[in-house]
């Protein structure tokens, strides 16, 4: 198994994963989707509460900030040692929001004030609620590591996808260079350079196969297929962790529940070790 | 209110609302403005583009049911 990097930052990643196989990708895919943990609100007492949102509709959209998360100073809740409801400072922490309008005003995710300074939401702008002059919201919030297999707002990844590595082929032999391949790509991956095509960016084809209709001969001249042991990821973080923690995260977390099969297996006895 | 993330995707898209409005009233192109922020998908860009802000009407209203009101009620 070989993995190229195409492009990295904190929140994007493209790379290609080779030599591998369609289960693994999807694997790695769903684990990260599902699996990673991150910080998210899921408990909210509401004090106070004279805006025109009413107090579900409040905990749904804090519940829906990504925070910034620190993956080594908390547990998620369902495996913690304290097995209170409430949670203990080693898998949750407060936040404490108290707004009261003088005018007309915005309340702003960046007005939730947080426990632990490590833990703030990605943007300080993201309005909640606006509030006309006199109305008041207090509330306490309670952010916990979560997994998006529980609630979509544990998700660390807006997108996280593959797709098969293109492979295309032009026959030179019977191949006329007329250029309908070249008009009908929507991707613009084909060139035509001396009356031959050419493939010009590989990488930006989706396999739609436009190319190989458009071909005006009776056997196309053009064929595409997807390789099965190639893919071109594609992870975007929605901020609460660096995209590459996200990876190795997942990476890590696929690695120890392919080691507890093992021992379920070997321990069941189906199967000689 | 505008939804604080993409209902398609989960990308954040809450906090460049209120820069996406104020741009595209004073007359610049939508679609420039979303290029511009790097929202690049359509899931994400329809968020903004079909987005009613219907808070403030309901506000204007607030003073009849105003806190102490409220309270009582």
């Amino acid at each position: 198994m070989e993995v190229k990097i195409l492009e990295l930052d904190e929140k994007h990643a493209r790379f290609i994963l080779s030599h591998s196989n369609t289960a693994f990708a999807n694997a790695l895919r769903r684990t990260m989707i599902s699996e990673v943990p991150s910080m998210a609100i899921d408990e909210v007492f509401i004090y106070e509460n004279t805006s025109v949102l009413n107090d579900e509709v409040i905990a749904s959209r804090l519940g829906l900030i990504p925070l910034k998360t620190d993956l080594d100073a908390y547990v998620p809740a369902d495996e913690c040692e304290c097995k209170s409801e409430l949670g203990c400072p080693k898998c949750r922490t407060l936040a404490i929001l108290d707004v009261e309008a003088k005018e007309r005003t915005t309340v702003y995710s960046g007005d939730l004030k947080f426990e632990d300074p490590e833990v703030k939401p990605v943007s300080d702008k993201i309005p909640l609620v606006k509030l006309e002059a006199g109305q008041r919201l207090k509330l306490e919030a309670y952010a916990r590591l979560g997994r998006g297999r529980q609630h979509a707002k544990w998700q660390p990844v807006s997108v996280s996808a593959y797709k098969y590595m293109p492979d295309i082929k032009v026959n030179t032999r019977t191949c006329d260079g007329c250029g309908a391949c070249v008009e009908a790509c929507p991707k613009n991956v084909l060139e035509l350079t001396g009356g031959k095509v050419k493939v010009a960016r590989l990488l930006d084809c989706t396999l739609c196969m436009e190319c190989v209709k458009a071909c005006p001969l009776e056997e196309p001249a053009i064929t595409v297929t997807g390789s099965n042991d190639t893919f071109i990821f594609l992870v975007e973080s929605t901020g609460c962790l660096p995209v590459s923690r996200i990876i190795l995260e997942a990476a890590k977390i696929l690695e120890k529940k392919v080691s507890e099969f093992e021992e379920k297996i070997k321990a069941s006895g189906v199967v000689e070790a | 209110m505008i939804p604080i993330r993409c209902f398609t995707c989960g990308a954040l898209i809450g906090d460049k609302w209120e820069e996406f409005k104020r741009r595209v009233d004073s007359g610049e192109n939508p679609a420039k403005v979303l290029d511009d922020m790097g929202i690049t998908r359509y899931c994400c860009r329809r968020m903004l583009l079909s987005h009613v802000e219907l808070i403030d009407e309901v506000l204007d209203y607030a003073k009849f049911f105003g806190r102490e009101e409220a309270a009582n009620v």
